[in-house]
C-alpha cells in the first residue's frame, strides 16, 4: 500500500523548489553487499533534468576513468523522466546508461525502453536506480514500494525472456512489472537486450550482457505511490495536440502478408496497434497476433516495431522521399504516424509537395526471399532469447547472406551449409551465438565488429558484395558495399546513406555522419535527422561549407538530449513547428517554468556531461572520431557519392567551433565548460591535460 | 417491501476489438487520477487496464459497472454522506466524510473490486476511489474524453428503459477475429 501522498513530496525540505513529476529518490542497488542506499533526487534536479542527463552526471561524479564494462565496478544508471507516469504523452519512455558491451571500443553509452516499468518505479518512489557491484550469485531484486529484497534467481537462470516474465508473474502476481534478460544475457553475448513488458527492449548498447555479468536476472517492481502533476490542464492539452492524434477508433485487421514492399511475404496474422509506454497517445507498435510459435505449439502474439517486417524479406531496402528528414510546414508528420498507418491527409498546395514526396527508390540488396514464417522464427528468436534485433537482422544475417554469395565461407566448415533462406540454419547460428556453442556462435557472441576482426578483417569485413544495385542510376548499377555493413563504434549503418536505409541524401548523411562521431552508438534510433526543407535547399549546394547544415547538426542532437532526459519519444519529437514542445511538456509535469532556451541549454549540458566521460575515461578526441566515421563515407550511397577529405573535415572544423569545442582535439575550451555551470569539470579535465587553451 | 433492482446503470464499457483495439497505453487510468486528484497512481485510479499474459499482451479494461443495486452504498456505515447517490442516480464518494473502512470494497460484485483505496493527504485514513462518471465534468468521463483509440464509451443499454443501439452495436460485434479470440 502506498507509504506516502503528494504532499509528502511537495513538503519534502529537500525539494525547495516544490518540483511535481519527481518523487524525490534515487534507489541504489549495490548488488555486491546485498543492500540498498537512497539517493536524493533533488540533489540533481533541476539542473540535470532526469533521464540520460542525470545518468550522465552520475556517471561522471562515480565512475573512474579504467572501468571496463563487465568489471563490478561498472554501474548500469537507469532514469525515468519528469513526465514519466504524469500523463504527458512519451513521458513512458526511459533510460539506462553505463559502459555499453556492445562497443568497439568499449565506452559510455546509453539505452532507451518503454514499457510500464519506468511508470511503477515512481510509482514505488523511485525516480531511477543505480545498478552496482556483483552480485555474489544468479539473483534478481524484488522492489514493493520501500520494501527491497534480493532473491536467488537459480529457478529463473537459463529460462528464455517470456518464461521468465511468466515465472516472475506466477511467483509476485500480475501487479509487478519487470525488467529480465535472457539466455544471451546470461552468456554475455555483446548485444543482449534487457526486456520489459510488451516485448520492449532496451538493445542498442549490450546491457542485457552488463546485467549478466553481474548475475543479475530480473528486477521486479510494484508501486502503488502518487506522481503529483504540476498543472493538469496542460497535460490534458498536450494530450490532444502532441502528434496530432487520430482520436479515432483502432480496429484489429487481419493481415495476409507481412515485410515492406516488394519484399512482403504471404501469411496470416492479425494486426492491433498498439502503445509502447505508459500514457502514450499514439500506438505505432505492432501487435502479430495469431502467429506461429518455434517453441510451443500454441498460436502466440508478438509485439514488432520499425526493423521487424525486414525478418520477413529482405529484397530492397527502404523506399524513402525527402519529406523523411526534410520537411515543409504544410506536409509534415511525426513518425509514428508511419507505423500506425494514421497518415494525415496530404496537402498538394505546398509548392515544395512534388520534390519533397517524390520518390526515392530503395538499393536492390537480395539478401533473402520473403518467408513469413521464418520471418516469425527470427523476431521470435530474438524476443526470446534477449538480443538485439537490429543487430540480427539488420547486420549478421546479412552478412551471412552477402558472405555466402561472395564465397567467404567456402573453405570454412560451421557443420552446416551457410543459408540465410533456410530457417534451419538461422535457428542454429542464433542459438550458437547466444549459448556460445560453436566457434562461430561464439565469434557472433563478441559482436559483429569484433567477430570480422578475429576472422580476419581484409576477408570477412572488407569483400564488396557484388550483389547490391542502385536503382537511382541508370541501369540500376552495382555499387560497391563491403559485407561487413560497419561503421563506427561497432555498430552498423543506420541512415548513412549505405547499407541499410542507404537511400538518403549527401546533406543528410553528412549530418547523421557527425551525430554519429560524437556519439559512442547508433544515434539514428534517437536523433532519427529531422529539419526544414527550406534548410536543406539552403544547404545543399555547398554542404561542407554550410553553418545552416551545422547547425541543423546540433539542434537534432539537442532534441535527442532532451528526448531521453525530459524523456520523450524520438517517434514524436521533434515538432518542428512547435519547438517548445518539450520545455512545455516538461513545464506542466514539473511546474518549473523551462523555457525552450533554457531547456536547450540542458540539453547542451547532458552532451557536455557524455563528452566529458567519453575525454576523461575513453580517451575520445578528434582523431577517433573522424577515424571511426571516415571509411563509412568512403563507400558510395544510392548515387554513388562518396565524402571528399578536406570537405569534410572543413564541416567538422565548423562543428567543434560551433559546440565551443577546441578543433584540433575536439576538446571544449574552459568557457565551455562554466557557460554551462560545469565548471569542476573544466578543473578535472585541466588536471588530466585536456583543457585546450584558445588559440 | 420495496422491490430490489438488479442489474447496471450507465457505465464505462470497452467496445469489441473489432471496433477498436485497445493501445493498452493506460491514459485511462492516468487521465482518470489526474482530473480527479492531480496525481497519476494506481491507486487513486478509478478503473483499471488488466493486462493479459506475456505471450497475449491483449488488454482488458475493467470498472464500476454501477449496480442499480448499489452494494458499496448499502454497506457504508456512513450512508448518505461518505457513499452518496446523486440526482442521476450515480453513486460516488464523499472523501472528506470516508473513514476509510473498506467495507464497500469488500461489497463489491466483482473480482477485482472496482473500487480502489488509497491513503488521503492527512494520512490518518483511507480514502475510497470509485468511478463518478465524471459527474461534474460537462464533457462526461475523462477517461472516454482521452482514449487516443476511442476503444471506451458509455453504455447506456443496461438502464433498461433507453437503449443505445450505437453503443450496443460496438459491443457486440465478433470477439473472434482472424482467428484470434478477444473475449
Amino acid at each position: 500500500m502506498p507509504n506516502y501522498t503528494a504532499r509528502d513530496i511537495l513538503d519534502n525540505p529537500l525539494n525547495t523548489l516544490r518540483l511535481q513529476g519527481y518523487v524525490g529518490k534515487i534507489l541504489r542497488i549495490k548488488l555486491t553487499e546485498q543492500t540498498t542506499e537512497i539517493v536524493s533526487t533533488y540533489d540533481y534536479v533541476p539542473k540535470y533534468l532526469g533521464g540520460r542527463e542525470l545518468c550522465n552526471k552520475i556517471f561522471w561524479d562515480e565512475v573512474p576513468a579504467g572501468t571496463d564494462c563487465f568489471d563490478p565496478g561498472n554501474k548500469l544508471i537507469y532514469m525515468t523522466g519528469a513526465t514519466t507516469a504524469t500523463g504527458v504523452p512519451t513521458g513512458g519512455r526511459t533510460e539506462m546508461t553505463g559502459i555499453a558491451a556492445n562497443n568497439l571500443p568499449t565506452q559510455y553509452s546509453f539505452s532507451g525502453i518503454g514499457g510500464w516499468i519506468g511508470a511503477e518505479f515512481k510509482f514505488a518512489g523511485y525516480d531511477g536506480i543505480i545498478i552496482e557491484g556483483k552480485a555474489p550469485e544468479h539473483t534478481y531484486v524484488v522492489i514493493d514500494d520501500d520494501k527491497v529484497e534480493f532473491k536467488s534467481a537459480d529457478e529463473l537462470w537459463g529460462l528464455k525472456v517470456h518464461d521468465t516474465q511468466k515465472a516472475l508473474i506466477d511467483m509476485h502476481g500480475v501487479d509487478f512489472k519487470c525488467m529480465v534478460i535472457g539466455p544471451a544475457g546470461e552468456h554475455l553475448v555483446r548485444n543482449a537486450s534487457i526486456t520489459t513488458s510488451n516485448d520492449n527492449v532496451m538493445a542498442k548498447s549490450g546491457f542485457g550482457a552488463v546485467f549478466g555479468s553481474k548475475n543479475l536476472k530480473a528486477i521486479i517492481c510494484r508501486g502503488t505511490g502518487v506522481v503529483p502533476v504540476a498543472d493538469v490542464k496542460k497535460v490534458l492539452e498536450l494530450r490532444l495536440e502532441m502528434g496530432s492524434p487520430f482520436m479515432r477508433p483502432s480496429p484489429v485487421q487481419p493481415q495476409d502478408r507481412q515485410g515492406l514492399p516488394g519484399s512482403d511475404a504471404k501469411g496470416e496474422w492479425v494486426r492491433g496497434n498498439i502503445s509502447c509506454s505508459y500514457g502514450c497517445n499514439q500506438h505505432c507498435n505492432c501487435l502479430m497476433m495469431g502467429t506461429n510459435s518455434v517453441f510451443t505449439d500454441e498460436k502466440i502474439n508478438h509485439v514488432e516495431k520499425c526493423v521487424s517486417p525486414f525478418a520477413y524479406g529482405f529484397v530492397t531496402d527502404v523506399p524513402n522521399n525527402m519529406a523523411a528528414n526534410w520537411m515543409t510546414k504544410q506536409n509534415h508528420m511525426q513518425p509514428c504516424k508511419l507505423l500506425s498507418r494514421e497518415f494525415p491527409a496530404p496537402d498538394p498546395t505546398d509548392p515544395y509537395f512534388e520534390e519533397i514526396n517524390k520518390p526515392i527508390l530503395p538499393d536492390v540488396f537480395d539478401f533473402w526471399k520473403p518467408d513469413f514464417e521464418k520471418g516469425n522464427l527470427i523476431n521470435e528468436l530474438c524476443n526470446e532469447y534477449g538480443i538485439d534485433k537490429w543487430d540480427m537482422i539488420i547486420w549478421i544475417l546479412p552478412w551471412f547472406a552477402m558472405g555466402q554469395k561472395e564465397g567467404v565461407f567456402d573453405d570454412m566448415d560451421l557443420g552446416m551449409p551457410v543459408d540465410v533462406e533456410s530457417s534451419e540454419f538461422v535457428s542454429a547460428i542464433i542459438e550458437q551465438m547466444v549459448y556460445r556453442s560453436s566457434e562461430m556462435g561464439n565469434l557472433l557472441a563478441e559482436g559483429m565488429a569484433r567477430a570480422t576482426r578475429a576472422l580476419g578483417k581484409e576477408k570477412f569485413a572488407d569483400t564488396i558484395y557484388h550483389g547490391r544495385r542502385s536503382q537511382m542510376l541508370p541501369g540500376s548499377p552495382q555499387v560497391d558495399l563491403p559485407i561487413s555493413m560497419e561503421t563506427a563504434w561497432g555498430h552498423s549503418f543506420h541512415w548513412q546513406g549505405r547499407g541499410f536505409e542507404a537511400s538518403i541524401s549527401k546533406p543528410t548523411w553528412l549530418a547523421t555522419t557527425i551525430e554519429l562521431m560524437t556519439s559512442s552508438r547508433d544515434m539514428q534510433t534517437i536523433e532519427h535527422h529531422h529539419d526544414q526543407y527550406e534548410k536543406y535547399l539552403e544547404i545543399v549546394a555547398d554542404p561542407y561549407n554550410s553553418q545552416v547544415l551545422v547547425d541543423s547538426i546540433i539542434m537534432n542532437e539537442q532534441k535527442g538530449e532532451m528526448k531521453d532526459s525530459v524523456t520523450c519519444c524520438d517517434w514524436q519529437s521533434p515538432d518542428l513547428w512547435w519547438t517548445s514542445m518539450e520545455a512545455e511538456m516538461y513545464a506542466a509535469a514539473t511546474g518549473y517554468p523551462m523555457t525552450e532556451q533554457e531547456l536547450a541549454q540542458s540539453a547542451d549540458r547532458s552532451k557536455l556531461l557524455y563528452r566529458a566521460i567519453l575525454i576523461r575515461n575513453f580517451n575520445r578526441d578528434r582523431d577517433m572520431e573522424v577515424g571511426a566515421v571516415w571509411p563509412g563515407i568512403c563507400i558510395p550511397d544510392s548515387w554513388g557519392e562518396v565524402a571528399d577529405w578536406d570537405g569534410f573535415n572543413k564541416l567538422v572544423d565548423r562543428y567543434y567551433e560551433t559546440r565551443g569545442w577546441d578543433k584540433a582535439t575536439s576538446w571544449p575550451y574552459r568557457e565551455t565548460w562554466e557557460k554551462y555551470g560545469l565548471g569542476d569539470i573544466a578543473d578535472e579535465m585541466e588536471q588530466i591535460g585536456k583543457l585546450p587553451l584558445r588559440p | 417491501m420495496e422491490e430490489i433492482k438488479t442489474g447496471f446503470g450507465n457505465h464505462v464499457v470497452q467496445y469489441s476489438a473489432e471496433y477498436s483495439f485497445c493501445a493498452g497505453c493506460n491514459s485511462c487510468e492516468a487521465i482518470c487520477g489526474l482530473v480527479h486528484d492531480a496525481v497519476v497512481s494506481p491507486s487513486y485510479s478509478r478503473l483499471f487496464v488488466k493486462r493479459g499474459g506475456t505471450r497475449d499482451m491483449v488488454c482488458h479494461i475493467v470498472s464500476c459497472q454501477h449496480c442499480l443495486d448499489h452494494p458499496c452504498y448499502e454497506s457504508c456505515p456512513k450512508q448518505g454522506e461518505a457513499m452518496c447517490i446523486d440526482e442521476n442516480g450515480i453513486v460516488y464518494v464523499d472523501e472528506e466524510a470516508c473513514i476509510g473502512c473498506g467495507k464497500c470494497v469488500s461489497a463489491c460484485k466483482f473480482d477485482p473490486p472496482r473500487i480502489n483505496m488509497a491513503k488521503g493527504e492527512k494520512k490518518k485514513f483511507w480514502k475510497a476511489k470509485k468511478c463518478d462518471l465524471c459527474r461534474t465534468r460537462p464533457e462526461g468521463p475523462a477517461c472516454v474524453e482521452y482514449c487516443p483509440v476511442r476503444c471506451l464509451g458509455l453504455d447506456t443499454a443496461a438502464q433498461g428503459d433507453v437503449k443505445d443501439p450505437e453503443v450496443t452495436e460496438k459491443l457486440v460485434l465478433n470477439t473472434s477475429v482472424g482467428g484470434v479470440d478477444f473475449a
